[in-house]
Order: structure tokens, then sequence, then C-alpha cells
């Protein structure tokens, strides 16, 4: 097979003949792709929403979204599980954005009505952390593909760096420098937020 | 300075280069990302090194948000699941074996529909774009649709038995084509895949023993099971060309379909070569083989075909002479079996 940006193209003939039976209408592969990775775009949800609810929506839309535009997944450019991985993030800091426009809202409807501050539920350092943690997957979504793709692997889907690195088609020493570039730039955006508007509110 | 790869025993160089080893392990550290063995290298040097004690720190603390708070997960009901993802994109309808290749290449092309907005003008074969191949496909198919009693969905369709075939097949693809040139691609597709629905609810995609009875349709007289085959080929050897145009790979038919489309190809094949010709055992890589010609002499030739390359060829998509091949003994019986092949192509 001709590798089509002349970097090295991974076998993954599992992933290829999943997608064929996809395209083709078979839904027992869409049955096994969520045995397979159902778990894992769950967890990835869960942590970006922290709530089971959102998480089940989230993956019923992403399975939803392989099912019906297969095409969007080209197994010649990189694996099925990091493709959900990453599909599953995007929609769940989606989700979360969508909430907090939602929480911001009836909470300058409140004030405007009945003159009631900031009504949140639980601590205020959950508060905070919540939406530090809401800073830092944006900033996961928004980062490099390739840094995103060591991440998800690594962190998510629970790879060590080393099989990250034979899943990608990568040195070792690329994936732990792009596990570091990509970690300290997250880092680096809670110390020094993107958006002034982060800080109101909170 | 000898330099053994391994963990030696030497004094200062040794700290220097496991500070900077543990420096580049401290991410995939903080992710949780190593090895035991690995993993074991980190306590001890944070506990010397404030630096790395100091990212390690940072770096964790990161993950931790990252991680949110410990939430259980069951997973969704997986039947909750699926009825949504069907809700969006039906199944195909379950039909006979020899049309779920047909339904089977109807939602091949169904699923690469999303992906033509915006590029419906691409050149795609022939002198065809997106639009027209699309329209092309709701001619091809309406000759069989007629044939089991389903109404034309384009004005000026004619069952016409005296009409040279190919003539009555080129003339309805222009007209169908210039029709659909008038309307958007949607519509054009709506009523190829309302029509596709049409074929596959007669009975004739249900039943085998009514679709065994033969009828005459683009100059062969073979049972309805093998138009419906023709049809899967054709959607599917369109679809290609559409992939091909836009960048995206088409995964060939699965298996069993591929097989049943191969034996249809080989039928014909045999037929046009007659029984006169020399011999040639022809195989498909991984399935069956036939002796394609006289079977009253010593074969002459082997020749041996990918299935998919084999359809290609048949599809007029590999010319005789460039489609991968293997063969042993007479060039010319081979050559002879690869051109009638290549003449089948009605596409």
């Amino acid at each position: 097979m001709e590798s089509t940006d002349g970097t090295t193209s991974v076998q993954r003939p599992a992933d290829a003949e999943l997608h064929r039976r996809l395209v083709y209408g078979d839904e027992s592969a869409l049955a096994e792709a969520y045995g397979a990775y159902g778990g894992l775009v769950q967890a990835v949800a869960v942590r970006v929403t922290r709530s089971r609810a959102a998480a089940e929506d989230v993956a019923q839309e992403v399975f939803a979204q392989l099912w019906s535009r297969p095409y969007a997944f080209d197994a010649r450019r990189g694996s099925l599980r990091t493709w959900l991985s990453l599909l599953a993030h995007r929609r769940a800091v989606d989700w979360v954005r969508g909430e907090a426009r939602h929480r911001k809202d009836a909470r300058a409807d409140d004030l405007a009505l009945y003159g009631i501050p900031d009504a949140s539920p639980g601590p205020a350092e959950a508060v905070v952390d919540r939406e530090r943690a809401l800073l830092l997957h944006t900033a996961l979504a928004e980062l490099p593909q390739p840094q995103r793709e060591v991440v998800h692997l690594a962190y998510f889907a629970g790879r060590t760096y080393r099989q990250a690195a034979v899943e990608l088609g990568i040195p070792e020493g690329t994936a732990k420098t792009r596990l570091r570039t990509a970690l300290r730039a997250l880092a680096e955006t809670l110390a020094d937020p993107p958006d002034p508007a982060w800080e109101d509110g909170a | 300075m000898a330099h053994d790869g391994g963990r030696g025993t030497q004094g200062r160089g040794r700290a220097v280069t496991d500070h900077d080893d543990v420096r580049d392990l401290l991410a995939a550290w903080a992710f949780g990302a190593l090895e035991p063995a690995e993993e074991r290298l980190v306590p001890p040097h944070l506990a010397e090194c404030e630096s790395c004690a100091t990212e390690a720190e940072r770096l964790r603390a990161t993950v931790r948000l990252l991680d949110g708070p410990p939430l259980a997960e069951p997973p969704s009901p997986l039947d909750t699941l699926l009825t949504g993802a069907l809700r969006v994109r039906p199944a195909p309808p379950r039909v006979a074996r020899h049309a779920a290749p047909y339904a089977a290449a109807v939602a091949g092309l169904e699923a690469l529909l999303p992906e033509l907005a915006g590029r419906w003008s691409t050149p795609v074969v022939h002198d065809w774009d997106v639009h027209a191949t699309v329209a092309h496909l709701l001619a091809a198919d309406e000759h069989l649709a007629l044939r089991l009693g389903i109404d034309a969905r384009v004005p000026g369709a004619r069952i016409d038995e005296d009409a040279d075939w190919a003539d009555a097949w080129e003339r309805r693809t222009a007209e169908v084509i210039a029709h659909e040139h008038g309307r958007t691609p949607e519509e054009t597709v709506a009523a190829w895949s309302a029509q596709a629905a049409a074929l596959l609810g007669t009975p004739y995609a249900r039943d085998p023993e009514l679709a065994a009875g033969t009828t005459l349709l683009m100059g062969l007289r073979l049972p309805v099971t093998a138009h419906f085959l023709a049809r899967a080929f054709e959607a599917w050897i369109h679809t290609d060309d559409i992939g091909r145009a836009l960048g995206l790979a088409v995964p060939p038919p699965p298996e069993e379909h591929l097989g049943q489309l191969v034996g249809l190809a080989v039928r014909v094949l045999g037929t046009v070569l007659g029984a006169e010709a020399p011999p040639v055992l022809f195989a498909v890589r991984g399935g069956e083989e036939w002796v394609l010609g006289s079977h009253s002499d010593p074969v002459a030739a082997e020749l041996t075909l990918d299935a998919v390359d084999f359809c290609l060829l048949v599809g007029g998509r590999y010319a005789p002479d460039t489609v991968p091949r293997d063969s042993t003994g007479d060039a010319a019986a081979v050559r002879n079996v690869l051109e009638r092949a290549a003449s089948l192509s009605w596409l």
C-alpha cells in the first residue's frame, strides 16, 4: 500500500476489516466496535464531563457518528481506537462548554431577576477545579494532532509510551518528547489562561 | 570512555545520564504510562533532584485535574446505543443471499454520501461528475426495475425488446443524466435510493425460487438472481470510481459478496470464451478455480488474479496488459482470457 504523505504506514488489518463491514452496513460490526472501544469512549467522556449521563450521551453520539459516517475514519491514517478517543474527547468538551454557557446564562438570569449572586452547588474549590479542568481539556483538544494522539493512547487508553509508539509507528523517543511537550503546554495553560473570561464568576 | 549501554556502577557520569533520562520520562510518568521497570527509576531521582521534583509535581497536578473526581462508569446498554445509531442510518433490508450484495453495495454508496457535500462537480469517470455518476446508476438500475414491475422515476423509460441493448443503455443514461442535471444532487440521490429500495423490496429480492427464472437484460439471458448481482457489481464499481475521484479508499465488498460477484463474472466470461478456446485454469487468490474454454483438451495455461483486480478488469478499470496477475504456460491463451474479460465491461 502506498503511503500518502511519506509517513510510516502501520498495518491495521483488524481496523480495516471492521471499517469494511461498517461501510457495507453490517450492524454486527458496530456492536463489535462498541464492545472493543465503548469502555474507552465512556472513560474519556466521564473524565471531561464528570457526569455519567453526559458520558452516555457522548458515547451514543460517537458510535452513531462511526456508523453513519464511516468514511470520516480513514484506516490508513490512524487506529480506530485513537480516532474514537479523540472524537469522544471533542464531543465531551463541546458538551461541557455548552453546559458552562447554560450555567452562566442561568446565573445571569437569576441575578437580573432576583439579585441572587452565584449559587453554584458544592464547595468553591470544586467549582474552580471544574473550570480549570475544562480549561485543560479544551487546551488538550486544541493541541497538534501528533501530540494529541500520543496523549490519548498513553493516558486515556492506558498504554505505556512504548506501546503508544508502536501503535502510532513512531520512535519511542518521539513518543516521550510529544508527551512532555503536550503536558508542559497544558500546565502552562493553567498558569497563564488564554481567556480572561475564565477568571470571572470563579 | 566505554559505554556499555546498560546501568553501570560508575560515579558522576552515571548521575548525569540518569537525570536526563528521568527528566525525559516525567511526562510519561505523570500520565501513568511507564512500565514498572522505568517507573521504579523516578522516585529515587526526585528525592535528590529539586528541579525534577518541581516539574514532576507540576505535571502530576495537571494530570490530576484532567482525571476529574472518581466516578464509576457503567457502560451504556448496548441495545439503546445501537437503536440510536440505526435511527440515524438504517441497516440494509434483509434479503435473500443473491440480493444481499446489492443491498450492501447500496449501503456502501449511501455511506459515502456525507463526504460528497460541496464536491458533486468533481470529475469521476467518462465525462461524468459525481452527480452524473449517481444519475447513471439511476438509469442503469432502471432496466431491472422495469422488468420487475417497478415504475420508472424519470419520464421516458421504455422497454424495447428489439433495440440493440448497448444503444438503449447509453441512450437512457444520457437522458437521465440530462434530466437530473436540472435537479439537485440530493434529489437524484433520493430517486436512486428509492428505486434501489423498491428493487430490494420486491419478492424477487427475497424469494430465491421466484428469482431463479431467467430474463433477458443487457443482452444476457440470466436468472434474476444474476441480474441482482450485476446491479451490485455496478454499484460497487461506481462507488469505487467516486471514492478514487475524492481520494477516499472504498473497501472491497465483504468476502462472501465478492465471491458471488466473481462467480457471476466467471460464468459470463466462460460463455463468451466459448467451448473452443484453448483451456486456461483460472483461479482467484484465496478462492476457487475454474477451467475456462475447452473442457476436452489439456489445460494450456494457468492464470491467477486477486478477486478485486479481476472484478476491476471485468469492470473496465484495469487494462488486460497491466492487471496484476500470475500466469504460467501459453501466453496467448492467457492474453485471450484477459482480453475477453476486459471486453465484458459495460460500465
